[in-house]
């Protein structure tokens, strides 16, 4: 292999590691983005001269309305939670002291108090709403042995199902650094032939056998298909 | 208020995302101070350190190619026939 094969190599290992990662805290970025949003939200509100306010208003009450899940959310973690209600508390503040007490003004206001009100008056993730019993979930003891499945047609629409998803997620993932059809094929068959990533080879077959029914010329990428297949038979037999 | 790590890591983090690492890692940088104690941290900044460095030398072997192939055609400034 030569240097700048190997470069190559390791740069499709270090993509594909932080890929997974970045993967792995989708929910933490997510939440993350809102508390930026509101913290600019928030840094708006104590500049802003009066005649801002409105746009201000405005970006707040869409807050509200995009994170109003947040307020039972469990993945919500305590430190967020307070992050959020010192930043809404900020923004409390600069409205009362504004004296403006349009009706915008007091829906922002009055929301702004619901979301400060303590956690412990919401009902809990674990109590049946109205009941105040709490509910218990239980699951059957761990074997060593896996469940076998009465119906075998059963497991591969499962493991169908389940490479489908993978696919799915590794092409959702391919197409943010490109543009092209082409160039996500190019890449998973380079992750396929260097990283011997199974899903890689999967979704390359699939956007090929796409390309060739649209009349593309597919000879070039089915014969790197091929190899990338042979490598990972080499790879499975010697496992 | 979010201070201005924080906000950082968080925009490192949404531009490893969209896979641009050379932002990424400008973000990494700036927030490297306030996290140097968060190990999830410093695991993505040294890794995004390593793929931008690794992407760099990919860039510099590839220009050494494309520069090497027209020093092969040219003596004294005249291109040879091979045809």
């Amino acid at each position: 292999m030569s240097r700048t094969e190997t470069l190559k190599s390791l740069e499709i290992v270090l993509e594909s590691f932080l890929e997974r990662a970045v993967r792995l805290r989708e929910d933490r970025i997510r939440v993350l983005d809102g508390i930026n949003r509101l913290d600019d939200i928030a840094r708006g509100f104590r500049g802003a001269e009066n005649a801002a306010r409105p746009d201000l208003t405005d970006r707040i009450g869409h807050w509200f309305a995009e994170h109003q899940g947040w307020l039972d959310d469990p993945k919500l973690r305590p430190a967020e939670r307070n992050r959020i209600q010192q930043m809404l508390g900020e923004i409390g503040t600069t409205i009362e002291s504004s004296g403006d007490t349009t009706p915008a003004v007091q829906k922002i206001a009055s929301e702004i108090d619901r979301w400060r009100r303590p956690a412990a008056t919401a009902p809990s993730a674990e109590t049946a709403p109205g009941t105040g019993r709490k509910i218990i979930l239980r699951r059957s003891p761990e074997s060593a042995e896996p469940a076998k499945s009465e119906e075998p047609e059963a497991d591969s629409i499962t493991l169908f199902f389940d490479a489908l998803r993978k696919v799915t997620n590794r092409f959702r993932d391919s197409i943010r650094s490109s543009k092209h059809l082409m160039s996500v094929l190019d890449d998973n068959l380079k992750a396929a032939q260097l990283q011997r990533n199974p899903d890689a080879l999967l979704l390359s077959a699939v956007i090929i056998y796409h390309l060739k029914q649209r009349g593309y010329l597919v000879e070039p990428f089915v014969k790197r298909l091929k190899e990338a297949e042979q490598l990972q038979k080499e790879t499975a037999s010697r496992a | 208020m979010l201070n201005s790590s924080e906000k950082a890591y968080y925009l490192a983090l949404q531009a490893l995302r969209f896979k641009h690492y050379d932002k990424a890692l400008n973000y990494f940088h700036a927030a490297a101070g306030h996290f140097q104690d968060n190990r999830e941290f410093q695991i993505l900044y040294e890794t995004t350190r390593l793929l931008v460095a690794v992407k760099e030398e990919i860039a510099a072997a590839g220009n050494s190619e494309a520069t090497a192939e027209p020093e092969e055609v040219l003596i004294d400034g005249a291109q040879i026939d091979f045809s």
